[in-house]
């Protein structure tokens, strides 16, 4: 690794993140020759056991949002299409693996094909979907061990009790920082916060946790007082850029709340640790954390939680994006919506194609945040 | 004797129609008029998906009916476009099922679906060993209702069956037991359960010999007739009603081939069918086949129903039958699945119908093609459609695709 990816300056440490999520992991070999990644698609990969298998968890985002592999249909989303798309042309030819999770049909379609068409080598893990289903912990701790074993086979290298142990630690810390940057979330520019939580996901976590600290510094100067932004939460799957967020913040209006699967939703939720077997605190983190619309913990908890979450922000309104095909967020799309106007915030849905916002976006919403700001005068 | 009016069709019709029809039509009569006497027999009603484990359901004296059927009857009787708009002036997006959009559509305005909808439930079923939309779908039909919505989470198998999903599962079952014994206030009668597995063994049997009589040349029955007969076996498995059926069924398909009785005329090309039918086009679509000779003598949608019970005990049983259905299973089984049928039932062909609205079927149909193609050496068509709503369903470029399809069996016979 060369040294300039490892400063100390806090405004430096500033520009090194948002570098990364800019790139999105394509100058990983250049930046960091040593370093042995591991893609991951989701959230509910457990990155823990990919660092104790001394491996760098990357999240795999495509390039473009116009790819069209002959291995899957038009009728699916981007996300799938440009990473499949990027393995055709063997832009993740140097990760020593690629971990799927069971969340939506498309994602477990995906691993298939992969495995069919791909060249990489590829890791599976199907957590519950009823994270509260009697037996589903067991069920989920007893995959944690297959993946375990799966793993190990991957690096032909035993993964010691103690290295789950330090893991769980580093994405505790990575968590409480991100945690901490959410807190500055009201005073700082939208895509600023949602490019440093992206870089989270991208960068080696030992160095990203280390530029993170460093640049907090420079964030508490650029951070503004109390503003008159119209305040927004917005919930959405993956979003491998800051199109949305640069919009938003644009046209007068600031994100109080992220529920992206990209943003903080990755990393909130608590962090537990010190059982004796710690893939039993794996498990509770994973059960535990804010659920996508993948999972199910109870009928309405995810509904309720960002009803929750928009008024404990005080957000104005919602910004609810459905990615084309995404079906997992379309079927939430209008029982959110419906429970978030019932308490008094307004709500706009939008469908994109990718993680672009583009004219037509532009104009609704331009005209959703003037209403809010409109409203509030 | 074939009439005019058949002959033009190009197909026989099946004596036993008239036995489907009253079958089918007693259990939906019965069906739309359980406000009357559910409750005076205490026999719940509730709606369940098509890979739910029923025989439990029965095993409480509950009456189950299935969205999936009717949002397929919907399509046939043309209603679907109607009530996909409905729900999609609700905030449900066209990208979604049109099973599921078409039953939400039914929901909010009964008076646009046929049958006059569905009646309202006592409860809602759903497993997810076909899909992930089933569970999202049931979360807002449980909400609208406000009834108890159970989920049977039937972990996806990337390979086989692990012990740790079956125990998964198991458990579940036992939980969805007590679940019910509070739901029915009947209490849990292993007994029972055994009787309806029985009985459910009895019908799978029955269809799973009708379909094997298609292995003869020229195949009693085309995919019409399998979609349209496999009816009973989803709504009825358990019954002595579908036993019946099928009995009759059965010996009407056996006296075909004891005839040399094609289900067409003239059978030239067989073919193997992949995914659900695309009901709104039911026949004009595998007409374009029949007229040229081809017919689909078996297919993977209603072989999901043609599969033997797991053993155990009837618990264990129905936790392994029910988490090995082919939807909840890789690439590679359904790929080998395929390649079986091909083999089995001597096909030239297939075609697979890649469905927008059911993704765990048709996203990894192309990597199951080529490898189906590569193993068999024979040719496999794609089609793009939907299975009920027709605005997916764009007919010349479809018969283009058809046509020079079957061109290329031309010098085959």
């Amino acid at each position: 690794m060369v040294e300039t990816f490892n400063p100390t300056d806090s405004k430096e440490s500033l520009k090194l993140l948002i570098e990364e999520a800019s790139l999105k992991g394509a100058d990983r070999l250049n930046r960091y020759p040593k370093y042995r990644f591991f893609g991951y698609f989701c959230s509910y990969f457990p990155e823990e056991l990919i660092i104790a298998a001394g491996l760098h968890p990357l999240r795999l985002l495509p390039d473009s949002e116009n790819s069209t592999p002959v291995e899957l249909p038009a009728y699916c989303c981007s996300l799938a299409r440009g990473t499949l798309d990027m393995e055709v042309r063997e832009k993740w030819r140097d990760l020593v693996g690629i971990g799927f999770t069971h969340t939506c049909d498309t994602m477990q379609c995906l691993s298939g094909i992969w495995a069919a068409s791909g060249q990489s080598k590829t890791v599976d893990i199907v957590p519950p979907v009823m994270l509260k289903a009697p037996g589903a912990s067991r069920y989920y701790h007893a995959e944690l061990h297959t993946l375990l074993s799966k793993l190990t086979d991957l690096t032909k290298q035993k993964i010691e009790a103690e290295a789950i142990r330090n893991a769980l630690i580093l994405c505790a810390n990575t968590r409480k920082l991100a945690a901490e940057l959410d807190v500055l979330r009201p005073n700082l520019p939208s895509p600023l916060i949602f490019s440093l939580l992206r870089a989270g996901q991208l960068m080696p976590r030992s160095e990203y946790t280390h530029a993170l600290v460093n640049s907090f510094p420079a964030l508490k100067e650029m951070a503004e007082e109390p503003h008159n932004k119209a305040k927004v939460l917005v919930s959405s799957a993956v979003l491998e850029n800051d199109s949305l967020f640069e919009m938003i913040e644009e046209l007068g209006g600031r994100v109080v709340a992220d529920d992206t699967c990209t943003g903080f939703r990755h990393f909130s939720g608590v962090t537990v640790s010190g059982s004796e077997d710690p893939l039993l605190d794996i498990v509770r983190r994973y059960s535990e954390m804010p659920p996508c619309p993948c999972k199910n913990r109870s009928l309405n908890e995810r509904i309720s939680y960002l009803t929750t979450l928009a008024k404990q922000r005080h957000a104005q309104g919602a910004i609810i994006i459905v990615r084309k095909y995404c079906e997992p967020h379309a079927w939430d799309a209008a029982t959110l919506s419906e429970s978030l106007r019932k308490n008094g915030i307004r709500t706009l849905t939008l469908e994109l194609e990718g993680a672009n916002a583009g004219g037509q976006e532009r104009t609704r919403l331009q005209a959703f945040l003037e209403s809010l700001l409109g409203y509030e005068l | 004797m074939h009439t005019t009016k058949e002959k033009r069709r190009n197909y026989r019709p099946l004596v036993s129609n008239k036995a489907l029809q009253q079958t089918m039509g007693s259990y939906y009569a019965l069906t739309s008029w359980h406000r009357y006497w559910g409750k005076f027999l205490r026999r719940p009603l509730a709606w369940v998906t098509s890979g739910a484990p029923v025989e439990l359901l029965r095993a409480f004296n509950i009456h189950c009916a299935y969205p999936e059927q009717y949002a397929a009857i919907y399509s046939a009787r043309k209603a679907t476009v109607d009530l996909c708009e409905v729900a999609e002036a609700a905030g449900y997006s066209q990208d979604l099922c049109s099973y599921a959009r078409s039953n939400i559509g039914g929901v909010l305005r009964p008076d646009l679906a046929p049958l006059g909808g569905m009646p309202k439930p006592d409860l809602l079923v759903a497993c997810n060993n076909i899909c992930g939309t089933v569970l999202k779908w049931y979360e807002v039909l449980a909400r609208h209702f406000n009834v108890p919505l159970l989920v049977l989470d039937t972990p996806f198998l990337t390979d086989q069956l692990t012990p740790q999903v079956k125990d998964f599962v198991l458990e579940q079952l036992y939980a969805m037991a007590a679940d019910l014994e509070e739901i029915t206030g009947r209490r849990f009668n292993e007994k029972k359960l055994a009787e309806q597995m029985n009985l459910s063994r009895k019908i799978t049997s029955l269809w799973i010999e009708t379909r094997q009589y298609c292995q003869a040349s020229p195949s009693p029955l085309n995919a019409p007739d399998l979609f349209i007969n496999m009816a009973p076996i989803v709504v009825l498995r358990g019954s002595q009603k579908g036993i019946d059926f099928y009995r009759k069924l059965k010996d009407e398909v056996k006296e075909r081939v004891e005839l040399t009785q094609g289900a067409i005329e003239n059978e030239r090309i067989r073919l193997v069918w992949d995914n659900i039918a695309i009901w709104p086009q039911l026949f004009s679509f595998y007409k374009m086949f029949s007229e040229k000779g081809a017919c689909f003598v078996t297919d993977t949608y209603s072989g999901g129903w043609a599969v033997e019970q797991a053993p155990g005990t009837p618990m264990e049983s129905m936790a392994t039958t029910y988490t090995e259905v082919f939807l909840n299973r890789s690439p590679k089984f359904r790929a080998n699945q395929l390649i079986n049928l091909i083999k089995e039932y001597r096909a030239d062909g297939f075609v697979m119908h890649s469905n927008r609205s059911c993704k765990p079927y048709s996203l990894v149909q192309e990597v199951i093609r080529k490898e189906v193609m590569r193993e068999t050496g024979v040719p496999g068509l794609m089609i793009e459609a939907d299975m009920a709503d027709p605005r997916a369903y764009a007919e010349e470029p479809v018969r283009n695709r058809v046509q020079a399809f079957l061109e290329t069996f031309d010098d085959l016979k």
